[in-house]
């Protein structure tokens, strides 16, 4: 009896929720997802396209895909962050060949001074007999974040979705948060960042921390500019070994663009754990640890320099 | 005297051969490639990548520009114009001007050719498509069930053994809903997928959208089809953002540090005022005569 | 009192010209301090990348230099407030030389930290855009509050001798300057009771301030995970250190200003004395923090902490390690143990010893733990692993102590740096008891 009942509610709950989600393609995006309205907002301006029944459609700009050029997100707003979400990130130390094309790619992206790296890729070994393994290391994105803590004039902040940014147009250059740090995530603009003019030009914007200012600190921002997109951070996009996972942890899953997993097994599964938990600085980044690798670690660096001495 | 003229004759031709084939060699090859989307039956877009191999490897070209045209190029076909980006893609929502040609028969033609860029020469390619839907429907127990059909003269038929995925839509990715990620759809073009995962977080509400894709079909593209269904368990949000905490923004530091902190100032500077005021009465006591 | 001894004294403890030595200090400070200048354009103009600071050694000899002006700044209190508060009499004449040196160390630690930013044009954030959570902002309040609170102690004690100053010579150099200081005060009893009440609600206040700026200092270390500040010690440690060289500066100053201005008879061989016994309890009690500071971190030998102590004891910090140790502890202590020892000569040497070793101290104190991170130093230029100070650094950091000294020999050319109204008040009661 109370099978059928359920059946019924669930098929006239589903009629509904289907009627109502076409009514919500009509340009306005799924209403279901609050997410999806806070995240991109119409611009306004509306293009006549083609459905696939062959009607003429009006869509707004800003629901195009892919995401033509965004309006850029005022102050205030990069400051608060995107409702509802949790950013995470998980990355496989067991995947990690050192190819660094996550540093590439962010620092092409972020036009990164050459010196400069916001992502790092150290060799590893906890103990005397302990596994050697390469640990690309991005800003944790602490949920008690020592930064944030001492920095005297709020320029570098901790949104409502776990993401900790800079505003380089309030940063004094004290680099208190560079000694608070103790993963050494940060780096400094000691000089001119060396951009080109069209580039160093733009109004500044805290998501995309571009373009850097001298005497201001610098550091990984987790792409939320990607993410207001629905896009993936570049480091991720751009390993080829798929090492590194994001995601929203309110949504219990990370991807690393190909491969997609529930966030709280994964993590539980292959005993993932966070640098430095002993400081209670509360890291948004997990580790899984390097088990099972195939190939041999190779560090050519240190090679380098034990030959040289 | 022939002979030199010969011996000159054919030394210019070399030389114009040379050069000719030395032109031919400074304008690399181009690969484009086409790709047509489909999002939930609605809006519908083509996506060109710009490829070369440089040392050997494929890499992406962007700044290409690629023109977009529906069934052959000429000037009144042409779609609209992009420029490959970063990764190499230009995309193009098709515009409601190829509105008679795309409803004048169950298959359609898309070209894009590439102007010559930064010595690339000029490429084009072309697609077939063949219109087709997925649907997505629910039963009882909590099973999926896609079913992909394309557009055969004026019917609806099924299409079997074509590459289904079947998810959970989420940020940036999709989680599979059943215990694979891809399912192929049997003589009927369905596929029935048991939803595997307990108590996913969804909206505030509880819903899921699930997400059916097909990827890189030939004959229909890639489409995709979303469906909300209330699955999931209503997301619990907890943000410390508005705590007053040692790490808020600046007006939310904790009450005690802000007691602590504004008292001692209060009491030291109020007595540094006293102290400022007392030089002014020594002062006014200066001012009285006094003979010592 | 006999109006001879009174003007005697009066005439002895007057501000004097500078003589030649005089003018070729003078010269030689300005020389330091345009060069600083010079050094701080350049730096202005092309960033902090002219000094040898990179990401991991992101604080150098600026911030070093910093906090050795706030431990010298506490001299003031030490030498005015606690000596005052116990009812000594025989440090009256080194308490304005202890204050303008308190006064001038302040005013060059805010220099300094201004000329240690990034961003120094963006200065005004801190007080629009300022998060009481951080303890910079700690920091400046108690700086600032500390400035105002020696700014006054200088200035009540200095009061009563304007009248003096004025007395003596109407139409003096200064002699505007002194009118519009202190004309006023005509010595009425109504006015002596209020300077004299006003200068022991300072000397009660100065204390805990005086404590809370050289701890909030050192808590701009404490408060990270980094090993060597990672310390529960540290604003004990660092408030004995400060005691220490401030003492040590003002023996210092007092041999020099004894020599410069002939004060024999007010800066006696009592006072190097006692100011000697002074220093070596200051001096042991320091010794006995850094024990706690670093023998205790070594019996435990932590991970992170192991390079970094290796390194200080026995690596490639171990030269001034232990020349700061020697050289700020020990060497002064066997000097001044021995009354031979507490003898001008010796007493300022052993000063001289302890302001330099201290000054390297703080560098030890802030650079080692920079190059001992938790993760290993890679993906960044070689440059990074190493910190010796670029010319630019050193010209401002010097520029800054010939600055400070600057401020004190200005202070002492315009105002008399013995109290001379408190001179004769003393004199007066020492002879009729």
């Amino acid at each position: 009896m109370k099978k059928t009942d359920t059946s019924r509610r669930e098929f006239i709950a589903g009629a509904l929720l289907a009627g109502a989600a076409f009514a919500g393609c009509s340009g306005k995006g799924n209403p279901f997802e609050e997410n999806a309205a806070d995240m991109v907002k119409p611009s306004g301006e509306k293009v006549k396209l083609l459905s696939v029944d062959g009607e003429v459609i009006e869509v707004d700009k800003a629901f195009l895909k892919p995401v033509p050029h965004l309006p850029p997100v005022s102050n205030e707003e990069a400051r608060i962050g995107i409702k509802g979400k949790k950013f995470v990130m998980v990355i496989d130390l067991s995947r990690c060949k050192s190819l660094k094309k996550c540093q590439e790619a962010c620092d092409h992206m972020h036009h990164v001074h050459p010196g400069q790296n916001w992502i790092k890729v150290y060799p590893m070994q906890d103990g005397d007999q302990t596994a050697q393994y390469w640990q690309p290391t991005t800003c944790m994105h602490c949920d008690e974040p020592p930064c944030v803590k001492v920095c005297p004039v709020d320029a570098t902040f901790k949104r409502q979705d776990g993401i900790v940014l800079i505003d380089s147009e309030r940063c004094i250059g004290c680099r208190f948060c560079m000694a608070a740090c103790p993963y050494s995530t940060r780096v400094f603009n000691w000089g001119d960042p060396g951009l080109p003019k069209q580039i160093a030009d733009q109004p500044y914007s805290c998501e995309t921390s571009v373009p850097q200012k001298k005497g201001t600190v610098g550091k990984c921002d987790f792409c939320p500019d990607m993410t207001r997109k629905g896009e993936l951070p570049h480091c991720v996009s751009a390993c080829p070994n798929g090492v590194f996972f994001f995601g929203d942890m309110l949504e219990d899953s990370v991807t690393n663009g190909s491969e997609t997993f529930r966030f709280s097994e994964l993590v539980r599964d292959k005993a993932g754990y966070r640098l430095m938990e002993e400081l209670g600085t509360k890291p948004s980044v997990y580790y899984l640890p390097p088990v099972n690798r195939n190939f041999p670690f190779k560090d050519e660096e240190q090679d380098a320099d034990d030959k040289k001495s | 005297m022939t002979t030199h003229k010969h011996i000159h004759l054919s030394v210019i031709l070399l030389l114009f051969v040379c050069t000719a084939s030395m032109a031919q060699n400074t304008r690399q090859s181009l690969l484009l490639n086409l790709g047509y989307y489909n999002d939930n039956n609605y809006m519908q877009y083509l996506k060109a990548t710009a490829k070369a191999k440089i040392n050997g490897k494929f890499q992406v070209i962007p700044g290409v520009p690629v023109s977009f045209y529906i069934a052959q190029v000429a000037d009144e076909n042409l779609l609209g114009k992009a420029v490959t980006d970063v990764y190499g893609e230009a995309a193009l929502p098709i515009p409601a001007m190829a509105r008679t040609l795309w409803n004048s028969g169950p298959k359609q033609t898309f070209l894009a050719v590439s102007t010559p860029y930064a010595g690339y020469e000029s490429a084009q390619t072309d697609l077939d498509i063949t219109k087709a839907k997925l649907k997505i429907d629910t039963a009882a127990g909590r099973k999926i069930i896609v079913t992909l059909v394309q557009l055969q003269d004026s019917t609806w038929t099924a299409v079997k053994g074509a590459d289904v995925k079947v998810a959970v839509k989420r940020l940036g990715g999709d989680l599979n809903a059943g215990e694979t990620p891809t399912y192929t759809t049997d003589s009927l073009g369905s596929v029935n997928v048991d939803f595997q995962r307990e108590n996913l977080p969804g909206d505030a509400s509880g819903h899921l959208v699930l997400i059916a894709k097909v990827e890189d079909n030939d004959v229909c593209g890639n489409l995709s089809k979303e469906y909300t269904v209330p699955w999931g368990v209503p997301s619990s949000y907890k943000t410390s953002f508005n705590e007053r905490t040692l790490y808020a923004r600046r007006g939310k530091s904790p009450v005690w540090l802000e007691i602590m902190g504004y008292s001692i100032v209060a009491v030291v500077w109020i007595v540094l005022f006293y102290l400022m005021g007392q030089i002014f009465k020594i002062k006014r006591m200066g001012r009285q005569p006094f003979n010592g | 009192m006999d109006n001879i001894i009174k003007n005697k004294i009066i005439e002895d403890l007057l501000p004097r010209r500078f003589g030649n030595k005089g003018k070729l200090w003078f010269g030689i400070l300005l020389v330091l301090c345009i060069t600083g200048l010079v050094a701080y354009a350049r730096q202005l103009s092309k960033g902090l990348e002219v000094t040898a600071m990179r990401d991991y050694v992101s604080w150098g000899i600026y911030i070093s230099n910093f906090v050795f002006f706030v431990a010298i700044s506490l001299v003031g209190s030490l030498i005015t407030a606690v000596l005052r508060l116990t009812d000594v009499h025989w440090s009256t004449p080194l308490t304005r030389i202890a204050e303008i040196i308190a006064v001038a160390a302040i005013t060059c630690a805010a220099v300094i930290i201004v000329v240690d930013m990034g961003r120094p044009d963006r200065f005004y954030n801190l007080f629009t855009h300022g998060r009481l959570q951080s303890p910079i902002i700690w920091d400046v309040i108690v700086i600032t509050t500390y400035f105002f609170i020696s700014i006054l102690l200088l200035y009540f004690p200095l009061l009563p001798d304007f009248r003096l100053l004025l007395k003596h010579n109407p139409k003096g150099a200064f002699s505007k300057l002194y009118r519009f200081l202190g004309s006023f005060w005509t010595n009425s009893p109504g006015q002596i009771k209020i300077n004299e009440r006003a200068i022991n609600i300072l000397v009660i206040t100065i204390i805990p301030v005086a404590f809370s700026i050289h701890t909030v200092t050192s808590w701009l270390f404490a408060t990270t995970y980094r090993p060597g500040w990672d310390s529960t010690n540290f604003g004990a440690y660092f408030i004995s250190g400060a005691f220490l060289v401030g003492a040590g500066g003002v023996l210092m100053a007092m041999y020099a200003f004894r020599r410069a201005y002939n004060l024999e008879k007010y800066i006696t061989g009592q006072h190097f004395d006692k100011m000697g016994r002074i220093v070596v309890m200051l001096a042991l009690l320091y010794l006995y923090f850094n024990i706690n500071e670093f023998l205790v971190p070594a019996f435990k030998m932590k991970k992170a902490e192991r390079d970094y102590l290796i390194g200080l004891f026995a690596g490639d910090f171990a030269p001034l390690f232990w020349f700061a140790i020697v050289c700020s502890m020990f060497l002064p202590i066997v000097i001044l143990i021995f009354k031979k020892g507490r003898r001008p000569l010796p007493a300022f040497i052993a000063g001289l010893l302890v302001v330099i070793g201290s000054w390297f101290k703080r560098y030890i104190i802030v650079t080692p733990t920079l190059l001992h991170p938790f993760l290993p130093m890679r993906d960044v230029p070689g440059s990074y692993r190493h910190y010796f100070p670029t010319w630019e650094e050193w010209a401002i950091a010097i520029g800054s102590l010939a600055a400070m000294l600057l401020l004190i020999t200005i202070f002492a050319r315009i105002f008399p740096i013995i109290p001379i109204q408190e001179t004769i008040t003393e004199t007066e009661q020492h002879d009729n008891p």
